[in-house]
């Protein structure tokens, strides 16, 4: 038997779900197959939470070989990541973890794009991973449509800054989810936009107990990668290992995800929290007012000579044959 | 010292010009403490009672982080307020002012010799960031390019090796006392 | 060599560069660097390290802090706040024994509130307290002490260097640091109140004084524009991160701002005046944060041998108790506070001892605060102990040695040490304010 170093890196502390899914899924999944042959072995060192890299570090730590295998928080890495920012700029599609996923990573496997841009980031793709099950509105005051945001504060973060231009007057205010909470109950802001489980973990219903569910949609926000230069050296049977796993991790994770997503609604309601359904007019007419930034992202991709457009329709159609249609046909403009 | 001599005159004139390139650019560095000040106190103002908050907070104080940290540490080094604890270096300089001055030069040697590998580290960096543009922030919402980033580490830790390596041939045996205008109180 | 091999010596190594005059930040990143060249045998992987702390750790927000508060710093002080607050703060206390040591404490804490460094604290009540104390007949010896002793609220209480530098390393939040830190700062002030009050008692001699019997009580109205300043600016700064007005890094803007615009309203400034405050605050930052740095590439030296993983193991292993180890760990700042300067000692053991603290589920903000007091001892203790340099510096005086600061500051310094026994013991003396 021969022992194979992997030293795991992610910036995230070992408690949040996906960090502690891939010590207690992925791993032993791998050993798993591997005990089968017995020819190999892994020896797994896990660096969390700022030993070796920072949240924002992990795509750097991987290229530069300071960890073997990461969990890469994608939204950070707009300018070096563009492709992955497809689900975000999809709004109002699916609320659903398993369904964005598996649609983000056969996009990955099918055209080149994604695993381009981390193969010049020195890293070789592996999965998706989709930890949020969709962005909902949250208000400290009644709140019955979209049309009452209209010229109000409303704290978000990366992308979903940008849905906010489809909302007269709304002011967007960056935070970090931990921010949230105090900006609410000083009057800061008057909404925000966050998912129900970071609802749930920073107590919002006790400052903004009113939601707003419009089902903004599930984002990825995850990757597992390899640094390219270790994987060329691993046995094909551990690669291959490592990939099937990955892709068990990619639905395990959603699936918890979904779990959790309903979970966390019921705990914001029992914490005196009050949910509203978004009518599908008020869905449509916000959807309608905003900018499509679905087709500025394809522009963008196109203009470098990938197939931004070809990505985007197939992307809806694997969401459409899912069983998700969008209140908006972004790739049909 | 017969050697030393015949330095004198080119040591004088590069030292005159390295000192005077990390002065201006902490200049440039103190300007930008200012700037933070405004750019942070307009973001409080426009949010709070203009509904505008600026987008671009977030990018331009880590932008002039960057530009502080690295515009001054050169000067830092220059006036010797690197922090280190030197009590030892002055206990045995009282005894043996030779070893002493020998010490201060090894430790400015193999401190210059960090900062070119710094400088060699981050130099591809920069040329990668100059060629694919890259940025940092949310498209659409605000961004920033990160080569300057890397141009300002690079030529600060360049300057910073030229500094150290002209401590390492200063003709003095003592330290240096550099008058820090900042020092003279008007308490 | 076993990755704990590594982290021992190349603590070892620093420790011994430091004390040889090494530049802190250049001692921390050549070790860490020769140690994963060593480890991997593979000299990129060191130059590697070097990019990736270099472009991940300066480029922080929450960093903006540390410029801002010490910027914030040096102009109250430059505007003389502190020495405001201590004539009123002497008036008060003008008919107890030590009465004018206890005033120096209060005013220590309220000016606390307003700067980030003990530094500044030490050489601003050097210059108004010591004489005056002097003038009084005090024993010299006690008049340094209580102003070293003291200089260490400043960054206790918030806002502070120290708390921020450990709001990076353990990933906390700068807010919650900061709030965690305003209890232990005014128990230990008043811990110092009673501690010279109990020495005016029992030990006259060392406190010495006479009864300040020509001095003439303040009249209510300079009383006012005396404190009101510096209270408003507390407010603006404190009360904004309290009720999450302002974040951290928007309060010490929001702060700087104010104080200028105080200083300007009073007079107190002149342009040269605040040009060198900007100067002052841009080398504080650029060292502070290169140190920063550094010390991050070490901390990721550490990780990358596996040091906190093997750590965790043997901890799970050997079931220490919560007792052995805070035992330990103070032991270890003590010994290194008699050479480090308090952000060394911060950037050096809360690497090392995180990953032993955190799966014992202790609070890491409280574990924060006991490291930061902790640290701060170090202030005070021979043979390098800032504090007391700076003021043996600002005085300037033949007659007071380094020895009598240092022999003054020692009873300060116990007290500081039962403090941190209390706050190690009661957790809630520092959470309770975040709850
Ligand atoms: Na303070
Ligand atoms: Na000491």
């Amino acid at each position: 038997t021969e022992t194979i170093k992997a030293v795991v890196i992610d910036g995230y502390p070992a408690r949040a779900l996906w960090v502690k899914e891939f010590s207690n899924f992925f791993i032993p999944e791998v050993d798993k197959i591997l005990a089968t042959t017995g020819n190999y072995q892994m020896d797994w060192q896990e660096s969390y939470g700022g030993a070796i890299v920072k949240p924002k570090g992990v795509l750097e730590g991987v290229k530069l070989g300071l960890g073997d295998i990461g969990i890469v928080t994608t939204i950070f890495h707009s300018s070096k990541l563009p492709s992955q920012s497809i689900s975000a700029v999809t709004p109002f599609i699916a609320p659903n973890s398993a369904a964005v996923a598996r649609a983000v990573d056969e996009i990955a496997k099918e055209f080149p794009t994604m695993q381009k841009e981390f193969e010049k980031q020195n890293q070789v793709y592996l999965a998706t991973g989709v930890v949020l099950d969709t962005y909902q509105v949250f208000s400290t005051t009644p709140i019955a449509s979209p049309n009452d945001m209209m010229g109000a504060k409303v704290a978000g973060a990366g992308m979903n800054l940008r849905y906010l231009e489809g909302i007269e007057n709304a002011a967007g205010v960056r935070g970090g989810l931990t921010d949230f909470y105090n900006m609410l109950q000083t009057g800061l802001v008057e909404k925000a936009i966050l998912w129900p489980e970071a609802a749930k973990t920073f107590k919002i219903a006790e400052v903004a107990p009113y939601m707003l569910s419009v089902d903004l949609g599930a984002v990825n926000t995850k990757t597992v990668t390899v640094n390219a230069d270790y994987w060329a050296k691993l046995p094909e049977e551990v690669q291959i290992a490592l990939r099937d796993v990955a892709v068990m991790y990619r639905d395990h994770v959603a699936g918890l995800t979904m779990d959790r997503a309903s979970a966390s609604r019921e705990a914001y309601v029992a914490a005196g929290g009050t949910i509203v359904e978004a009518s599908q007019a008020d869905r449509e007419a916000w959807a309608a007012a905003m900018p499509n930034i679905a087709a500025e992202w394809a522009e963008t991709l196109n203009a470098k000579g990938e197939p931004g457009t070809d990505m985007l329709q197939a992307y809806i159609g694997k969401l459409e044959a899912a069983g998700y249609t969008g209140v908006r046909d972004w790739a049909a403009e | 010292m017969l050697i030393l001599s015949s330095f004198r005159g080119p040591v004088a004139g590069l030292s005159r010009l390295g000192n005077g390139v990390a002065i201006g650019a902490n200049v440039i560095g103190t300007l930008v403490v200012l700037g933070l000040v405004a750019i942070v106190n307009f973001d409080v103002v426009a949010r709070g009672m203009f509904n505008a908050p600026f987008l671009g907070a977030v990018e331009v104080v880590q932008f002039s982080m960057v530009l502080i940290v690295f515009l001054q540490l050169p000067d830092v080094v220059r006036v010797n307020r690197l922090m280190r604890s030197d009590g030892f270096l002055v206990l045995i300089g009282g005894r043996y002012p030779r070893v002493a001055s020998v010490m201060r030069r090894v430790i400015d040697a193999v401190s210059s010799v960090f900062m070119v590998l710094i400088a060699i580290a981050i130099w591809p960096e920069f040329t990668e960031m100059w060629e694919t543009k890259d940025y940092f922030g949310v498209p659409g919402v605000f961004t920033a390019p990160w080569w300057p980033i890397k141009l300002v580490i690079f030529l600060s830790a360049s300057l910073c090796t030229v500094i150290f390596l002209l401590k390492v041939l200063a003709l003095t045996d003592k330290p240096d006392n550099v008058s820090v205008p900042e020092h003279k109180d008007a308490q | 060599m076993t990755p704990l091999e590594i982290g021992t010596a190349s603590v070892a190594a620093i420790v011994i560069l430091i004390y040889l005059g090494v530049y802190i930040p250049i001692a921390l990143g050549v070790v860490s660097f020769v140690s994963i060249w060593l480890m991997r045998d593979n000299f990129d992987l060191a130059m590697n390290l070097l990019k990736i702390a270099l472009s991940d750790s300066v480029m922080e927000y929450t960093f903006a802090t540390v410029p801002l508060f010490t910027f914030m710093g040096l102009i109250v002080s430059k505007a003389g706040l502190g020495g405001d607050v201590y004539e009123v703060m002497s008036s008060g206390f003008r008919r107890v024994k030590g009465g004018i040591g206890m005033a120096t404490v209060g005013a220590n804490a309220v000016f606390a509130a307003v700067t980030g460094s003990s530094i500044a604290s030490a050489s601003v009540f050097a210059k108004v307290s010591v004489p005056q104390m002097l003038h009084y007949d005090y024993n010299p010896r006690f008049a340094v002490g209580v102003v070293a002793g003291s200089s260490v609220l400043g960054m206790i209480i918030p806002p502070s260097a120290m708390l921020i530098i450990y709001s990076f390393v353990a990933e906390q939040s700068v807010g919650d640091m900061f709030l965690a830190g305003v209890v232990p700062g005014l128990m230990l002030a008043a811990a110092y109140v009673g501690a010279i009050w109990l020495m005016g008692r029992f030990f006259p001699t060392f406190v010495g004084g006479r009864p300040a019997s020509e001095y003439e009580r303040l009249p209510w109205s300079e009383i006012a524009s005396k404190t009101l300043p510096t209270l408003g600016l507390i407010v603006v700064v404190l009360g904004g991160i309290y009720t999450g007005w302002l974040t951290p890094v928007e309060a010490g803007a929001t702060g700087a701002l104010v104080a200028l615009i105080i200083s300007l309203v009073r007079r107190r400034i002149t342009l040269e005046a605040f040009w060198n405050a900007l100067l002052e605050t841009g080398h504080i930052t650029a060292s502070i944060l290169f140190l920063i740095t550094a010390a991050s590439i070490y901390s990721r030296m550490l990780g990358l041998a596996g040091l906190p993983n093997e750590l965790g193991d043997m901890l799970a292993g050997s079931n220490a108790s919560f007792f052995t180890i805070m035992l330990i760990y103070v032991i270890m700042m003590l010994f290194l506070g008699t050479l480090l300067d308090t952000a060394s000692i911060i950037l050096i053991v809360v690497p090392l001892f995180l990953p032993l603290v955190e799966p014992m589920g202790l609070n890491l903000v409280w574990f924060g605060i006991i490291t930061v007091v902790g640290a701060e001892i170090g202030l005070l203790t021979p043979p390098l102990g800032i504090s007391c340099f700076v003021i043996k510096a600002t005085l300037n005086d033949d007659r007071i040695s380094l020895k009598d600061v240092f022999l003054g500051a020692l009873p300060f310094a116990s007290v500081m040490l039962a403090v941190l026994i209390l706050l190690i013991c009661y957790p809630q003396l520092t959470l309770a304010i975040l709850n």
